[in-house]
């Protein structure tokens, strides 16, 4: 719970005040503690494509959106990214588990895994990758400044630092 | 009546509402009857309107009316199940069900065939599903928005067919700010 509390607390701090999901049992901590928050709006969304919709509406009523999701919904979401979020410029937080990185028990997680930073990467995604605590403390000025440059950003979390949270 | 007969109709409703609007034809359509800035025209992400609108609905409190289609809802069927369990009561998703993609040469949608959109929305959840002819909508859609206590959701019967136009020429970053100009959100322009 420490590391999920970590993230939701330093998301906030960076001024995340809307917040979807599309769950992975590495999110389920962070689903946890949102149901509980009454400062912040939070709902499931069945898909991730949807959900991008959704942030957009948000950003244009002017709250800061993110959405929580495995890596394998950036490859559901690619044409909603670049047609929507990117053509008009609004700042999104993708909170994304890292599935099929070392430590992650699926085989078949693995293919998502080796393409998910080439695909950000392509789509000039800022990212910042979280293999440590330590990291977690980078997570608000990231946030923020997906505000400044009007942009999504991508916030990558291992599999190894997700998995012991209780 | 078609598509560009019933966003004519329907103009006098829109005026004071925030307005998300399909992309291809319908927003090409309705920018060309009478361009308003709180008209959020979609350039890009085909089945994302009635999500987008959802998304503006629970940030803030005015009445939203997402414009969409059959095919794009086919597209994105989802999101009658995320209406249905959340939205709130400022929120109208207007179905303009011709049953063809328009906007790609009146191809026929399976509107056109087995699918029932009102039974999918029922059976996803939403709350006041009306299906109606065009001449109708007028009347359901004023209900619609005047209602502050309901969301709804209205499937519009009507003919295929498109009237002959060209792209809207506002760059996206225009169509975004004087939309939240609108809304008071932006104060330069």
């Amino acid at each position: 719970m420490k590391i999920s509390k970590k993230i939701i607390d330093n998301l906030k701090k960076g001024g995340v005040d809307f917040y979807l999901s599309v769950p992975c049992k590495l999110l389920a901590n962070m689903i946890d503690i949102l149901e509980k928050d009454n400062d912040v709006y939070y709902s499931a969304v069945p898909r991730e494509e949807e959900g991008m919709g959704i942030c957009a509406g948000a950003y244009l009523g002017n709250k800061f959106p993110c959405i929580m999701m495995q890596n394998t919904g950036i490859g559901n979401s690619v044409n909603a990214i670049v047609s929507l979020l990117q053509l008009y410029q609004m700042p999104v937080v993708f909170l994304i588990s890292y599935r099929g990185t070392p430590g992650e028990p699926v085989g078949a997680q693995g293919g998502m895994a080796k393409i998910t930073e080439d695909i950000l990467q392509t789509l000039r995604i800022p990212m910042l990758h979280c293999s440590s605590e330590n990291d977690l403390e980078k997570i608000s000025t990231f946030s923020k400044h997906a505000k400044v440059v009007e942009s999504p950003v991508a916030i990558l979390c291992d599999f190894n630092l997700m998995k012991d949270d209780k | 009546m078609n598509r560009f007969d019933l966003l004519n109709k329907i103009q006098n409703i829109l005026k004071d509402n925030l307005v998300i609007c399909n992309i291809g034809l319908p927003s090409q359509e309705l920018y060309k009857i009478n361009d308003q800035p709180n008209f959020f025209y979609m350039l890009g992400s085909m089945g994302l309107s009635s999500s987008i609108g959802l998304g503006l609905s629970l940030s803030q409190n005015k009445n939203v009316v997402s414009i969409d289609g059959d095919g794009s809802v086919l597209m994105n069927m989802n999101t009658l199940a995320t209406i249905g369990n959340r939205a709130p009561s400022n929120y109208t998703l207007l179905i303009i069900d011709n049953g063809s993609y328009g906007s790609t040469g009146d191809q026929r949608t399976f509107t056109d065939e087995n699918t029932s959109l009102k039974d999918v929305a029922i059976g996803a959840g939403c709350k006041n599903v009306v299906e109606c002819s065009g001449d109708e909508t007028v009347n359901e859609l004023s209900k619609a928005i005047d209602d502050q206590n309901n969301s709804y959701v209205i499937i519009s019967k009507i003919n295929s067919g498109n009237v002959k136009i060209d792209p809207i020429p506002i760059n996206p970053i225009t169509i975004r700010d004087r939309f939240r100009k609108f809304m008071g959100i932006v104060k330069y322009l």
